[in-house]
């Protein structure tokens, strides 16, 4: 207990080397929107990433958290379960998921407000708490803000309202899946790869995983049963998918959440989604964003991207790396000998390209409709090892130019990552903030919490500003013209981040720079509708 | 108990003859070897010794986390050691001065390359700090087992 209090304390003091330098003091705005402790009503599926460390606890770990709670429209969470996993295995059981007693959440009129637990922990009571930003009447970010005399731990996630009425048809159909975290032994893994399941069983799947570097891809199969005591009312069940047991949670009829569990408490901590397929597109055509996050043999490691592709022809690449802290932008001219392939029976393919002999970038997909899909990192040529373990999303590009017409009005921000502190011991832990911004002439003021772990400091309610800038192109990236964004967070020198819109209402971004800090984060604008 | 990776004697024996100067070898990589020095490969690793002349636990250049300079009979070398975290957590200082070996091999990073240590040592303690493919260890790597069952405890 004590040596968390202390650890806030000197937190506080490491703000200012991290984040410093000269940056103003900005007040947050009056909170005006639409919403209300209305606009939360239902039961939500939830997922938490991030790292948890306890009072009795050495060292931070990375852990994950799925599950669903339910919300009265009033203010008060009446019920939910959740299942755990800790980087190593550590995890809830198939029969035992966390049973959420009670809680009570707040919502203002931005969307912002908060979401509290109340659970029971190794017997006794405890609480976990929440930020959120709503982003419509059925979903919304979360950002964990626990910070209590027992266990403090921070990560980002969402919720989405589940149809509580898919929950007796259990997992049926065509899916595309992502699962992310790591193996056994703490090194990094990726799973990409798609199913078709009915009457509980995979009647077919292929997967590609990356453990560790390693590449491997083949045919998986599995089973899905629905857990008896919880599956009527939050959607849970049991899954087996590649000899790996997984809690999941129904959404509706196109996703499902997954978290991994381990019966022995060793094990791998993979998280993620898998969303319908419901017939495999054609091969993609248009333009497409892409981010993907994970790590290298440097450190972490995140690639924003786009790329136009018409009839197996690619161009117009644009791409931004972070490697360890190393940040370089590749222009069109930079990038070559661009080549895809799919397969129109199961959606996967692989796109690839290059910024010079000995730099090639390939990536796995499998798209899930015509303007979405997973992505994984297969660089330099899909086989083993390894440049990466990194994983994300593939996405059409609509509703260009993209421009202040457009670009306007409330969003919901959140980033994750990496972020190096100051002090006497200065290092490098995780950092997540969840914002909400109000864009106009694309300046935009708003709210944001921020936890960093590097000295366990969590600040809440700070006003933050910002701008975004097309730099005289379409907003696309297609044209070679970047967008990017700078943050002003109170107190702390400006942020440089690179945006790629998917479309007015989405945009991928990641920092650009170390102006500031050193940093390793990426990033969602989420419209809020 | 800490978790440390003690290293046969015959191995550091061995080593000796495979020490380089690092700043050079890592500079003059061929184009032809380029590619193999974006991923780790533990039949190029090679020993470092040497007197820690610098060592931050968060250097401004990349890659992000601790780096260690050290004075090598070839000159001066760079090393990333990682999170130092991973150093704190097993108990392991550096201190100017000191004198260390560090088994690990050149990566490449941008347009530039650096030295990545797997294993850094002072007289008989040695800690891993990346894994036999290049990850650099997390905090919770080295956790023992007893700790990783306290993290049932998370919630």
């Amino acid at each position: 207990m004590n040596r968390l209090i202390t650890a806030l304390v000197a937190g506080a003091a490491l703000w200012t080397a991290a984040c410093g330098g000269g940056g103003a003091t900005i007040n947050p705005p009056p909170p005006i929107g639409k919403y209300s402790l209305a606009t939360l009503n239902g039961t939500y599926a939830f997922v938490t990433s991030g790292e948890a460390i306890t009072s009795g606890g050495v060292s931070a770990t990375p852990f994950s958290r799925t599950g669903s709670f339910i919300a009265n429209g009033g203010g008060g969470i009446t019920g939910g379960v959740y299942d755990i996993v800790n980087a190593g295995g550590t995890s809830t059981t198939s029969s035992a998921p966390i049973a959420i007693m009670s809680g009570s959440y707040t919502v203002s009129a931005d969307g912002r407000g908060t979401l509290t637990f109340n659970i029971n922990s190794n017997g006794a009571p405890a609480t976990v708490n929440f930020g959120i930003v709503l982003t419509s009447t059925k979903d919304g970010l979360m950002m964990d803000e626990t910070a209590s005399t027992s266990q403090a731990s921070t990560g980002s996630g969402n919720f989405v309202l589940q149809d509580t009425a898919a929950f007796a048809a259990g997992v049926s159909g065509a899916y595309v899946f992502d699962f992310s975290g790591a193996d056994a032994n703490v090194n990094p893994e990726s799973l990409v790869g798609q199913f078709t399941a009915g009457g509980g069983v995979i009647s077919s799947g292929i997967e590609d995983a990356n453990d560790d570097f390693n590449l491997t891809s083949g045919s998986i199969s599995g089973n899905f049963a629905p857990d008896p005591t919880n599956s009527a009312t939050s959607g849970r069940g049991v899954a087996t998918i590649a000899g790996q047991t997984y809690a999941f949670y129904i959404v509706d009829s196109t996703r499902v959440r997954f978290v991994s569990i381990n019966a022995s408490g060793v094990g791998p901590m993979l998280t993620g989604d898998a969303v319908s397929q419901p017939t495999v597109p054609a091969a993609p055509s248009g333009s497409f964003a892409f981010l993907v996050a994970g790590a290298s043999a440097n450190g972490g490691l995140i690639r924003a991207a786009r790329f136009d592709v018409s009839g197996g022809t690619v161009g117009k690449l644009l791409m931004d790396v972070n490697n360890a802290g190393s940040e370089t932008e590749f222009g069109p001219s930079a990038l070559t000998n661009a080549s895809t392939n799919y397969d129109s029976t199961t959606g996967r393919g692989l796109v690839s390209f290059r910024s010079s002999t000995v730099n090639v970038y390939s990536f796995v997909f499998y798209l899930n409709s015509a303007s979405s899909g997973v992505m994984q990192e297969v660089s330099p040529n899909d086989t083993s090892p390894a440049f990466a373990v990194a994983d994300g999303s593939i996405l059409a590009q609509s509703g260009s130019p993209f421009t202040s017409s457009n670009i306007t009005g409330p969003y919901a921000m959140n980033w994750s990552g990496l972020v190096t502190s100051g002090g006497s011991f200065a290092n490098q832990d995780e950092e997540d903030l969840l914002a909400q911004q109000t864009v106009k002439s694309l300046n935009f003021t708003g709210s944001y919490d921020l936890f960093q772990f590097t000295g366990l400091t969590l600040n809440l309610d700070r006003g933050s500003t910002g701008s975004i800038n097309f730099n005289g192109g379409d907003g696309t990236g297609g044209d070679g013209k970047s967008a990017t964004m700078d943050v002003n967070l109170s107190n702390a020198s400006p942020i440089h981040m690179v945006v790629y819109f998917v479309n007015p209402q989405l945009a991928f971004f990641a920092n650009r720079d170390n102006n500031g800090a050193q940093r390793i984060v990426a990033g969602i604008l989420k419209a809020q509708q | 108990m800490k978790s440390k990776t003690r290293l046969p004697l015959l191995f550091f024996m061995l080593s000796g003859w495979l020490t380089l100067c690092l700043s050079a070898s890592a500079q003059q990589a061929m184009p032809s070897d380029a590619q193999l020095l974006r991923t780790y490969n533990a039949s190029r690793e090679i020993s470092l010794m040497g007197r820690v002349v610098k060592y931050e636990t968060s250097s401004p250049l990349p890659p992000m986390g601790a780096h260690v300079t050290l004075q090598t009979a070839s000159g001066q070398v760079d090393a990333h050691l990682g999170n130092a975290k991973v150093l704190e957590l097993n108990h392991f200082t550096l201190n100017v001065g000191d004198n260390v070996r560090i088994v690990g091999e050149p990566m490449a990073l941008g347009e530039g390359t650096y030295f990545a240590a797997r294993i850094v040592q002072k007289g008989t303690q040695a800690v891993a700090l990346r894994n036999a493919n290049g990850f650099p260890l997390l905090p919770a790597s080295t956790l023992t087992p007893a700790q990783k069952e306290a993290l049932r405890g998370v919630r």
